[in-house]
Order: C-alpha cells, then sequence, then structure tokens
C-alpha cells in the first residue's frame, strides 16, 4: 500500500478542536493536529497551525482527546500458542533446541497470526506501536517493532529483531533443562557453542581449503548479535533473585539488556541505574486482598461466610506487613523511576483489557499523575526502544501515531474513537470495545 | 510484641547488605563445649567482628560490645548440617543422569522462614544440596544462615566446591525405570560414572589442545587453523572433579554401591568424598575407614523404601566405633529443628559418647564440608559461630536461646516473634491448609527427589516431573 | 601374613560368635511367668513415683505395686536398683501394621479405595512380622492404634499391643475407632490455583456426601433397631455391609476419630459433631488446635497430637507444634500422643519430650502417652498406668525415657518379658566388630 504512493504527496490529513496531550504532560486545549505521509506536519493551539488546503479535516468538537500513540515494549499480541507439553522426547536430558525452547532464529513476523482479537483490542486502548515477541520458552524469538493495525498488523513491520527475547521459563514436560540452575547453565553453554561456532565460521571463510565446513546451527547463530552486543537480549525476570541472576548471567556473558516485567525491580533500582539496564515494566499487580478492598472505612466488613472474620492480633499484624508488600509491588514503577532507572511499559501476556483498570490503580495508589504514566506508555518506552525521535509524542516530524479518544485515556469510561498509526487512520469499532 | 517485631525488621531488613555484618560480643560464663577441646566450664567467650578471640576466664568486654550472661548454660558450636534442601529454589535438574553443571549455588531462595527455624535449632550453617535423581547431579552449596541476607550473602566464603552424585534407586528409577534411558540398573550406574569420567578426560585434553593450538594460530605460530572445541560447562565440572578441586557428596544407601563407588573413585584417583544417608554404610565401615571416606548418616529413618529395609539406627554409632568420621544430617526442614537430639540418639542406638554424638554435628560434617578450619568447634581464630543452649544440648529439655553467626545474633528466644518471614505474598491467603497430620512424617516429601516429584504416597512411589 | 593370619582368625572367630549370637537372639521367645522386679523407682502415673518399689508380676497381671512385698522363691526376680519403671507407652494415631516398605505398594494396606469404607478394619491387616514392631516395642512402646487413612471414612483403626503371633492376639480394641478425615474448606497452600468460591464449593460438597453418608446409616441403623425389636411380621431387611459397619459407631460403642488440623476446620468439624450428641468424638492431629483451645474445651472432645512437625504457615511461630499439647492441656483439653508414624512409631517418646518440655511438663507428658491414651480409648481398666489388677505393660529404662540418649532395658508386654531385640540390634550385634577389610 505505501509503495504505491512513491512518488507523489498524498493529501493531508488533520484533526481539529481537540485537546492535545504531549509526553511530557502538557495539554493544548483547542488544538489541531495535521500530518502527511505518515509525518506529523504540524501540532499544537489552532492559531499557531496551518491547516494545508488539500487536508481532510475531522473536526474534534473541542471533547475529545488526542494521546501519542501508546508503545508496548514487549507484547504476545499475535503470538501462536505454544506447543502442547510436547509429548516425553527420546532423552529428556537431549531434548533437542526446538523442544527445550531455544528458539532464538524466530522472527514474530514470520510467526503473527493477524486475526489474534488482541491486535484490534490494543488499537483501542490506545497502542499503535508494539515491539512483538513470540510466546514459549526460554528463548522464543526475536522481538520485532511493528505499527499496530488491527488485522493488517502483520503488514505493518517497522523493524526486525529490536532485541532477542529471554527469560526463565523451563522446559515443557520432561525436557531440559527443567529447573532455573538448569536454565543458567543453558544460557551460558548456549554462548559457549555460540562462539566456537563463530570462530569455526570465520576460520572456514578465511582459508580456501583442509578446513572442515562448520555445521549450520541457526538457534546459536540467532545468538552472535546478542554476543556481539549489537541487539540486546528482551530479558523477563520478575523476583529480586531472578534479576540477581540475570545480572550474574550479564557479568558473565557480557550482553546488553533490557529488563522485561520486572515486579519486584525495585528491590534492584540502585543497580539497575548503576548499570544502565532500562525496564519495561509490567503493570500485572498483586490482585487487592479482600480485606483491603472490602474494609477501607474499616466498618463494611462483607462476610463471606456465616461467621464473621474475627480480626485477631495475628491477623492485624500479618494484615499489616501484606499491605506493605502490596504497597511496594504497586510502586514498583515510581520507584524505579524516582531511582533514575529509565522505565517504559511492556503487557508480556498481560490481558489488554485489563490494561484501563490496573493504570487507574497506578494512579490512584502509586502517587504517579496522568502525565507520568502517559511518560511511560509513550517517550519512555520509545526511548527504549531506540525510537524517540520518531515514536512516543506529538510533535512536528515525528511518526503519525496517535489516538484519539472519547475521555481522558485513565478514565474508565473512556473508549478510543481513532487509531493513527503511521498516519493510517482507523475508526474504532466502539461496540466491540466493551 | 508488635513493636519488637518492627524493630527487628527494621534493623534487619532496612540497610542492604546488613546480613554481611560482623558482630562482636562476650558471652560469658557458660560452659563451653569446644568440641576439640572438652568441655570448659564457667569460661568467657569473647567474638570479635565476627571472629573468636579469646577463650578463659574473666575476660572482659571491649568498648562497645555487649556481654550476655551464659552462667548455668551451654556454649556449643554452631550445628552445622551436611544435607539439607531448605532455602533452595529448585533441587532437581533430574532431566539427564548427568547435570553437573548445574549449581544450586543459582538455585538458592534467600527468603525462605525454615532458615529461621533452623536457627532457632541452634544451627548456623548448612550443605544446600542438589536431589538425588540423577547419578551425577548438580553442584551444592554450602551457605551461612546469615537470615536476611540476600543469595550472594548467605554464601559461606571460602567454602570447597562439593557435587551431588546419586546411587541405587533414584537414579534407576527416574531414568531408567521411567524414560527407559539408562542407568536402569546399579551395573548401568557404575558405567555412567565412568562413562563420564573418560569422556571428561577426553574433552580437558581437546580443549586444551585447542586452546593451545588457537593461541599458536593466532600469534601466527601455527598456519592450519584448528576446529574449536565449545567449552563445556558440564565437562568442565567433571574435569574438576577428577582434579580434586570439587569435593564429591554420594546419596547412597546400600553397601554393594557404597563399594562400587569407591573402587571407581579409586581407579580415577579422587580422594575427598561423603557418603551421604548411607544407610548400610555399616556393613562396610572397615572399607570406609581404609580409603579415608565420610558418612553423613540419619539418626533412625529407614524402611522408606526398599534399599533402606535392611538398615540401623545403630549405623552411626557402628561408624564411629570403626574410626569413620560420621555426621548427622536432616534432610528435612523438620529434622533440622532439632539436630541435637537427632545426635543423641547415637547414644541411645550403640552408645557413642555424648561428645562424639556432638562432634557429628559439629565438628565432623565441618570437616566433611571443608571448613572445619573456619567453624565446627570454639577455637579462637574460627569463626564466632555459636549457640547458648539452657542446658546440655542432647537433652530434650534444653532450647537454643541465642544463635550467632559470624559473631552477630540472628536468634533471640526472648525477642523471638511470631511472624519472622522475611518476605511477604501480597497475595497470601491468611488461612490455608496443609497435609493432614499423618503424612507429616518419614519420607512422603521425600526432599531427595522434589521437583522429580517421585512421591510416596498411599500407592507407593509415583513419578511426576515437575510442572510449572 | 601372619598380622593377615590374625586378623582372618580374630574375624572369623568372631563372626561365628555373632552368627551364633544372632540365632540365639533371633529365636529367643518371651519368656512368660512370675516376675518380681525390685528396687525399681516405679512411675505409676496413676499414683504417684515410689522409689525402691517392687512390682510382681503374675502372668498377664501386675498383681502388687509398693514398697515391700514378699517375694517367693517361684518369681524370677529383676534387681533394677538404679533404674525407672514406666507403664509402656501408648502412640494413640500410628500405621504400624499396615505398611512395610514406604515406596513399595503391594506392602502397604493403610489405603483401601473409596470414600466410604467404615466396613473395613486395620485389626484385618496388622501384619504381626512386621519388622517395624520390634524396632518400636524396644524403645519402650508397647501399644498402639493403628489406622486406615483413605477417603473420608478411611476405615476402623485398632488398638494393638506389640507383641503376639497373630493380630488376634495382640488386639486390645481391634475395632478402636471409625476414622474421619475432615473434609477441608481451606485452600491447600500456595500450590493450589481454585479460587475460594471453588474452595467452598468442594467443602459445601464433601460435606454434603458425607451428611448423605451419615443420614443414610442412621436410617439404617433405625431401621434394624426396629427390626430386631422383633414383631414376626416383619420382612427382614437385606444387610448392608458399610451401613452395618456404622451401627457401633452410632450407638456410641465405638468412637469416631477425626483427622483436623487447620483452625477453621477444626471449628467445623466441633459444629459438625454437635449434631450427633450419642457419638463419641476423638480429633486427631488437631496442629492448629492452640488457636482454638477454649472452643476445643467446651466441646470436651480429647485431642490425639504430636510435636515434631513445622508449622504449616511460614508466620507461625517456630514453637507452635511443640507447644500445641501445653495450650490444649491448659485449655482443660484432654491430650494424647499420636505421632502418625509407621516404622519410626519409636520416637513417640520424643513427642512427648517436646510437649513436656515446651510447657506441658513432664507428669502431664508421662499421662498423654499412657494413661490419657487409655482412657480415650476406654481401655484404662487393663492399660495407661502401674497398677494393681492391670495388665502388665512395662518397661525399665536408665533414666528418663524422653530422653533420647536414655536406654531401655527391658519391655513387658501383656506379662511378657520381650527379647530386647530387633533387625536394628542385630544388625549391629552382627557388623559392630566385623573384622578386617576383605579384599
Amino acid at each position: 500500500m505505501a509503495a504505491s504512493l512513491q512518488g507523489w504527496s498524498q493529501p493531508a490529513e488533520a484533526f481539529e478542536n481537540v485537546i492535545i496531550h504531549t509526553a511530557d504532560g502538557e495539554v493544548v486545549d483547542g488544538g489541531t493536529i495535521v500530518w502527511r505521509d505518515g509525518i506529523i506536519r504540524s501540532v499544537g493551539p489552532e492559531e499557531e497551525v496551518t491547516i494545508p488546503f488539500d487536508a481532510y479535516v475531522r473536526d474534534g468538537g473541542d471533547s475529545l482527546h488526542v494521546y501519542p500513540g501508546f508503545i508496548d515494549g514487549m507484547a504476545l499480541w499475535g503470538s501462536p500458542d505454544t506447543d502442547g507439553p510436547g509429548g516425553t522426547p527420546d532423552e529428556p536430558g537431549n531434548p533437542g533446541y526446538k523442544r527445550a525452547g531455544i528458539q532464538p532464529q524466530r522472527y514474530p513476523s514470520e510467526h503473527l497470526k493477524a486475526n489474534d482479537q488482541a491486535l484490534e483490542k490494543a488499537a483501542e486502548m490506545g497502542f499503535t506501536t508494539a515491539a512483538l515477541g513470540l510466546k514459549g520458552q526460554m528463548l522464543p524469538g526475536q522481538v520485532d517493532l511493528f505499527f499496530i493495525r488491527g488485522k493488517q498488523t502483520p503488514d505493518n513491520l517497522l523493524e526486525e529483531g529490536v532485541g532477542v527475547l529471554a527469560q526463565f521459563k523451563e522446559a515443557k514436560g520432561p525436557a531440559y533443562p527443567s529447573t532455573t540452575m538448569g536454565l543458567m547453565a543453558q544460557f551460558r553453554q548456549l554462548f559457549y557453542d555460540a562462539e566456537a561456532l563463530h570462530r569455526q565460521q570465520e576460520y572456514f571463510a578465511s582459508v580456501s581449503s583442509s578446513y572442515p565446513a562448520p555445521q549450520k546451527e541457526k538457534e546459536l547463530e540467532a545468538l552472535y548479535p546478542v554476543m556481539k552486543q549489537k541487539q540486546p537480549f528482551f530479558f523477563v525476570a520478575d523476583s529480586k533473585e531472578n534479576i540477581e541472576r540475570v545480572l550474574w548471567l550479564q557479568d558473565e556473558l557480557g550482553f546488553d539488556m533490557v529488563l522485561v516485567s520486572g515486579k519486584e525491580a525495585y528491590t534492584k533500582a540502585q543497580e539497575l541505574r548503576r548499570r544502565e539496564i532500562p525496564v519495561l515494566a509490567g503493570i500485572d499487580l498483586p490482585e487487592k486482598p479482600d480485606w483491603m478492598s472490602t474494609d477501607d472505612d474499616g466498618k463494611d466488613e462483607k462476610d463471606r461466610d456465616t461467621q464473621p472474620a474475627e480480626v485477631t492480633e495475628e491477623m492485624q499484624h500479618f494484615r499489616e506487613r501484606q499491605q506493605q508488600a502490596y504497597k511496594e509491588r504497586i510502586n514498583n514503577i515510581n520507584t524505579l523511576r524516582e531511582s533514575g532507572v529509565r522505565v517504559g511499559y511492556s503487557s508480556n501476556g498481560f490481558n489488554t483489557s485489563a490494561i484501563r483498570k490496573n493504570l487507574l490503580i497506578l494512579k490512584e495508589e502509586s502517587g504517579m499523575n496522568e502525565s507520568q504514566l502517559l511518560n511511560i506508555l509513550t517517550q519512555s518506552t520509545a526511548d527504549i526502544l531506540g525510537y524517540g525521535q520518531r515514536l512516543g509524542d506529538l510533535e512536528e516530524g515525528r511518526l503519525a501515531n496517535f489516538t484519539v479518544f472519547d475521555n481522558p485515556f485513565t478514565e474508565e469510561k473512556a473508549k478510543g474513537l481513532f487509531s493513527v498509526s503511521n498516519g493510517e487512520v482507523t475508526e474504532l469499532d466502539s461496540e466491540s470495545s466493551n | 510484641m508488635k513493636k519488637i517485631v518492627l524493630l527487628f525488621f527494621a534493623l534487619l531488613l532496612s540497610p542492604a547488605g546488613y546480613a554481611q555484618e560482623k558482630g562482636s560480643v562476650l558471652i560469658s560464663g557458660g560452659t563451653l563445649i569446644t568440641i576439640t577441646d572438652g568441655n570448659k566450664e564457667n569460661t568467657d567467650l569473647l567474638i570479635e567482628d565476627g571472629v573468636i578471640t579469646e577463650i578463659g576466664r574473666d575476660l572482659s568486654a571491649p568498648d562497645g560490645v555487649e556481654t550476655i550472661d551464659a552462667s548455668g548454660k551451654y556454649v556449643m558450636p554452631g550445628i552445622v548440617d551436611a544435607h539439607s534442601h531448605i532455602a533452595a529454589v529448585d533441587v532437581n535438574e533430574w532431566t539427564h543422569p548427568v547435570t553437573a553443571e548445574v549449581t544450586m549455588e543459582e538455585s538458592i531462595d534467600p527468603n525462605d522462614i525454615n532458615m529461621y527455624w533452623a536457627l532457632a535449632g541452634g544451627v548456623t550453617s548448612i550443605h544446600l544440596m542438589h536431589g538425588s535423581a540423577n547419578v551425577i547431579g548438580g553442584q551444592n552449596e554450602t551457605l551461612k544462615l546469615r537470615y536476611g541476607g540476600d543469595m550472594d550473602e548467605l554464601r559461606f566464603e571460602g567454602a570447597p566446591r562439593t557435587i551431588k552424585f546419586a546411587l541405587g534407586e533414584n537414579p534407576t528409577r527416574v531414568h531408567g525405570q521411567r524414560f527407559n534411558v539408562q542407568p536402569r540398573t546399579r551395573m548401568g550406574v557404575e558405567q555412567i560414572v565412568r562413562d563420564h569420567f573418560d569422556a571428561a578426560f577426553d574433552y580437558q585434553r581437546n580443549r586444551r589442545e585447542y586452546l593451545e593450538a588457537r593461541e599458536a594460530y593466532e600469534e601466527g605460530a601455527r598456519g592450519e587453523a584448528p576446529v574449536p572445541v565449545a567449552k563445556n560447562a558440564r565437562m568442565e565440572v567433571l574435569v574438576d572433579i577428577l582434579e580434586g578441586d570439587i569435593r564429591v557428596h554420594c546419596h547412597s544407601y546400600r553397601a554393594d554401591e557404597i563399594m562400587m563407588l569407591m573402587r571407581v573413585f579409586d581407579d580415577y584417583g579422587i580422594e575427598n568424598y561423603t557418603f551421604q544417608h548411607a544407610n548400610e554404610a555399616f556393613k562396610v565401615a572397615p572399607e570406609l575407614r581404609k580409603n579415608g571416606a565420610y558418612t553423613s548418616v540419619f539418626s533412625d529413618w529407614w524402611a522408606y523404601k526398599f534399599e533402606v529395609y535392611y538398615s540401623t539406627a545403630f549405623n552411626a554409632s557402628i561408624l564411629n566405633a570403626n574410626g569413620v568420621i560420621n555426621s548427622i544430617n536432616s534432610d528435612s526442614g523438620e529434622l533440622i529443628r532439632h539436630l541435637n537430639h537427632e545426635a543423641a540418639k547415637t547414644v541411645h542406638y550403640g552408645g557413642t559418647s555424648k561428645q562424639d554424638a556432638l562432634r557429628m554435628i559439629t565438628i565432623n560434617p565441618a570437616m566433611q564440608l571443608g571448613i572445619d578450619d573456619k567453624v565446627g568447634s570454639i577455637e579462637e581464630g574460627k569463626h564466632g559461630d555459636i549457640a547458648i543452649w539452657s542446658g546440655h544440648p542432647l537433652s530434650i529439655y534444653s532450647m537454643a536461646e541465642a544463635t550467632f553467626v559470624d559473631g552477630k545474633k540472628y536468634f533471640d528466644r526472648d525477642k523471638d516473634a511470631d511472624d519472622m518471614r522475611l518476605e511477604v505474598n501480597p497475595e497470601e491467603d491468611f488461612e490455608h491448609a496443609g497435609r493432614r497430620w499423618y503424612e507429616e512424617h518419614g519420607r512422603r516429601g521425600g526432599t531427595c527427589l522434589r521437583g522429580a516429584e517421585v512421591r510416596f504416597n498411599e500407592q507407593g512411589m509415583h513419578f511426576r516431573h515437575q510442572t510449572r | 601374613m601372619r598380622t593377615f593370619l590374625k586378623f582372618f582368625i580374630s574375624g572369623f572367630l568372631l563372626v561365628v560368635i555373632v552368627v551364633t549370637a544372632g540365632v540365639a537372639q533371633f529365636t529367643e521367645k518371651a519368656e512368660f511367668g512370675k516376675f518380681a522386679i525390685t528396687n525399681a523407682t516405679i512411675h505409676t502415673v496413676s499414683d504417684g513415683v515410689i522409689e525402691h518399689g517392687v512390682v510382681l508380676i503374675n502372668g498377664e497381671t501386675i498383681e502388687f505395686v509398693g514398697k515391700n512385698a514378699k517375694i517367693t522363691s517361684d518369681y524370677h526376680r529383676i534387681n533394677a536398683a538404679g533404674k525407672h519403671l514406666y507403664p509402656g507407652f501408648m502412640d494413640a494415631g500410628t500405621q504400624l501394621g499396615l505398611q512395610e516398605i514406604g515406596a513399595v505398594a503391594v506392602t502397604k494396606d493403610q489405603a483401601e479405595l473409596g470414600e466410604f469404607n467404615p466396613h473395613v478394619r486395620a485389626f484385618t491387616a496388622i501384619n504381626p512380622s512386621s519388622v517395624s514392631i520390634p524396632v518400636t516395642r524396644v524403645n519402650g512402646v508397647t501399644h498402639v492404634v493403628s489406622l486406615p487413612v483413605s477417603g473420608r471414612l478411611s476405615g476402623k483403626a485398632t488398638l494393638i499391643d506389640l507383641y503376639g503371633y497373630s493380630p488376634d492376639s495382640m488386639a486390645v480394641s481391634p475395632n478402636a475407632a471409625l476414622h474421619l478425615n475432615w473434609p477441608t474448606a481451606q485452600k491447600g497452600g500456595a500450590g493450589d490455583q481454585r479460587s475460594e468460591e471453588e474452595v467452598e464449593k468442594a467443602y459445601k460438597k464433601n460435606l454434603k456426601e458425607l451428611n448423605e453418608f451419615w443420614d443414610r446409616a442412621v436410617f439404617y441403623d433405625d431401621m434394624m433397631m426396629s427390626y430386631e425389636e422383633g414383631s414376626a411380621d416383619k420382612e427382614a431387611p437385606d444387610t448392608h455391609k458399610k451401613l452395618e459397619a456404622m451401627r457401633e459407631v452410632l450407638s456410641g460403642d465405638i468412637p469416631v476419630m477425626i483427622s483436623v488440623d487447620r483452625k477453621q476446620d477444626i471449628l467445623n468439624a466441633l459444629e459438625w459433631t454437635k449434631k450427633h450428641p450419642d457419638v463419641h468424638f476423638i480429633l486427631a492431629g488437631v496442629q492448629e488446635g492452640w488457636r482454638v483451645a477454649d472452643e476445643i474445651a467446651e466441646a470436651g472432645l480429647p485431642c490425639l497430637v504430636s510435636t515434631l512437625f513445622t508449622p504449616e504457615r511460614a508466620y507461625d511461630n517456630y514453637q507452635r507444634p511443640y507447644q500445641n499439647p501445653a495450650e490444649l492441656h491448659e485449655a482443660g483439653v484432654k491430650v494424647a500422643i499420636a505421632t502418625g508414624e509407621i516404622e519410626n512409631v519409636r520416637n513417640a517418646p520424643y513427642h512427648a519430650g517436646y510437649a513436656a518440655a515446651y510447657g506441658l511438663g513432664k507428669e502431664e507428658a508421662l499421662k498423654a502417652i499412657t494413661l490419657n491414651a487409655a482412657e480415650i480409648f476406654d481401655v484404662a481398666d487393663r492399660l495407661g498406668s502401674i497398677e494393681e489388677g492391670k495388665q502388665a505393660n512395662l518397661f525399665l529404662s536408665d533414666g528418663d525415657p524422653f530422653e533420647p540418649t536414655t536406654h531401655i532395658d527391658q519391655v513387658f508386654i501383656r506379662g511378657y518379658k520381650i527379647p530386647m531385640v530387633s533387625r536394628h540390634s542385630q544388625l549391629y550385634e552382627k557388623y559392630l566388630n566385623r573384622g578386617a577389610v576383605e579384599h
């Protein structure tokens, strides 16, 4: 589609009389945004923006909100589900790369399921770009950056291989590696083997005869760029201990990385900052304990069972500690931010429809305001993905990626009306958004 | 009470790396069970900056050092448990008969409450072991129970590397019986060990030759490019065993398999090793003694499977009488809470002396772990890892009153609070059910096979691999 | 060569000695008759401690307990100077005799298939030749309750002594109690992925099934009683094995032993027992009894408890399991020791020892492992203390039997002087001085 337009300028498009929110939290009432050829040409208060004569203009009626397109730093939308348990290998200790979950050579662009509802849903939630990974085990594949356009997403690849996805996920069923320590050993061994293969390939290439041909091992070759620090690991880890384990591996194997999910990353905030490791944080927040949500005012405790739960001293103590733990987890992103860690956003399989609810919790309970949340969903994630100049904000010269909502995005009733991704407008079907 | 809890946690948790701090304390007037130099009544013990600096009468505490009155009480070295699986994430990388490359060093759970409960039983060090599902299992990690520390801070610095081997029913059941992969028999077990040792020698030679050739090639001293031999994590560890850099701790039960491994080790020149569990070690005590092998046994566990049917609670006493350095271990989050009484059973079964019984949970396991120059007895220059007991530690009525690691108090019965968790799961329910009371005992949990999930239940032993 | 030969010979001699000794012990029979135990410190349990006392045993029975006795020459005298005499210990909840080897399914007889099996009897499957039995009794444990464990109603537990050639000769109460595994209303910890609703639903379903079975049993019992009251015109109803087996429970002749551990489950069970006023109940396990000790005391139910387990909840104090018996006792609950063990029932004294050390005190702990257990199972007329007229179940020790360093010197069961031999001691004798290395 884009190719057929080469050679001549497309007509411009514009929204006028809209409320424009920028990534740094500025709000422009009665704003206008103009884009052409997928690039924002002008944006700002209407008096400062000239709408070209050939622009197709939509009127926002002074009530619609325009936000920079949200970016998911690592989403699994469109990924085929992993195979079942995979049966029993002949030798559980030597299951082969695929069975072990070692498939770093896989590109999401080659596997994406266009009809995954999540891709539509994501646009409705305000996402116009996402780095997509594949479901799987320790090395499920590459991470590819896409413009999110529902079913058309597979045709809208922005960049292949922005990273290689890695995680502490054991092989399914009876197969090596089946433990965290097995995964650690397997990561190491893969680097050793890749190093040897790479060297053999170099030697082979450097001579014309008398040297055995190296075997083709696409799984190992896919790790070369990570080994050479030309491509980062997108490493999923949540617990403090697993984050520490990733850091051990980093010290030993010397790769660049982005931490994905990082539920307890706050416990390692200083270390992450020291190493300049950005975090694509998840918002899969802990479930609020029943007692916290029901007796906030200490009165209207809901009796599920017949007898009222008498709060004993030990229960009270238990609750105090639980509340403390809950708060720490809720404050994860804010703690990281305030410690100077670069924080973006990653859903990593988190249910798209629950995003708004959890953003609300973050807004209400973690001391982050709307513009700080917006920044994480936009500019900050763009920065981490290396697209800080092109994506993440509403600014002249940036890619035209934004969403038009009928209400501020953190409000429960907010609905996406238009999704603009790489300049292409999709009118969102508001029926399906609920 | 609540204040105490909060205060404790404030102390324990607030400053990062606090757990690595060492302490100073003067413990005065107690009966010191030195282990290596008899009992010393009414004697003071000074620990400074984590190290025992003075043992004697009428010592005075340096400025700022707390004095604890231990008169009428017993002061004993911290108990060393040579076989434990508490504070572990996973225990068994069971999938291959040989997984020397994995290490419990990377499978530590620093938040396990069982560590605190062990401290309350006077334990200061544990040998966190890989499980017994494979012939050559993973490497173990010796820890100090610096409860509150992170994974790094729990490590016993300077402790030699050790690795788990396992013979008999567990590996043959998991690999041979369940997956049709050798070994299925004790014959096969032997050959798995020999095959892998031979392979390690070959690897060592090939890898060395390659590295030399590569260096020569890169320096221009050799024209022909070498074919790379990849570094192999598994083989590297096996080579280290053969070089004597890693001590072997072998899960074993039957006398024949113990003899087998000693023959194999003799052939390969492996010297420093300990047989774990070794329920039938008593049958070959003279051979163990002759080979300088160590044993680390249960006080009385038996009959949970066939290979421990012909065993005896007198095992430890027979071994001890035959001059074998033996320890009593727990392999259990429950027994570790009262290893002193487990040791006391050696007096009951076979009349081991009380002093020797205490050696079996202090200096003997320390020798087996190669940390006897640091812990296991009360001697000047050794670490301040000790416990104060209300009475003689072998008495059922005695309780650990305070436990110190590196001179720092990690357990204090007077200030002991109910909730000593380090980590709180915000989603945990207050109430939850567990196993039935009559399932708590014995080897039902089979901690050694945790993860491999060879479960003991009413139907016997069943294999189920771990699923997540 | 000479040394070798010497070693060989001494080794050979030793082997000969040991083997013959072993054979002697293996075939040694228990003695039965008249025994006079003198100079002992007698811990009667029912009537304090008697220093330098005498106990006369005549056949199965304790004939005399006191300071001075006229001992005729037909009594085999046992001078117990410096020794302590205790009533045989009773472990009120085990699976001893029902399992030989844990991992070998064919040696396990404690778990019948099915949910409701009031008709199956542990008594039937007690293996009198279990190697674990001598191993247990030489530690002073003379009696156990052994229970089936599977399903909801597991079957009838049996109370046996640990000497005999058949279950029949060992049984004190062949049907000692009906074992009920109380259905839990709690989630099973972190591994349990069910929602609270699902957990509650499962509990309600399980409880409903139990109640339905129970109601049928009551109906059957009423029907049979009505039939038995007799009038010739009534047609004989068909016998229903399972419901028939409930009749001795419903009549209160034998108690229901309810295995229940968690706080809420205990409260639920207490509530349920109130609906069956004619039935006798015993609680077993009761690991969180300390949380609801007053409620248990109020219900008046005795508890079978142990001490050597880890706290179920990570936020519990480490001493809770040790203190549980004491806290129950303080609230007014009658407690007895039940380890749940199989091959290591021999550790029952140490469970009691922990209870003693952590608040129960030696005297009460001693009761908990003797007389209380006998009373709970309604056999205190024969067992549980050293009293004239009671069965001669006793042991001599060189000290406090709760101390693991103490040795048990002699055990009497039902008047039989038991050979102090087990597989474990035989292996010791055989291998202690096995001799030189054979290569």
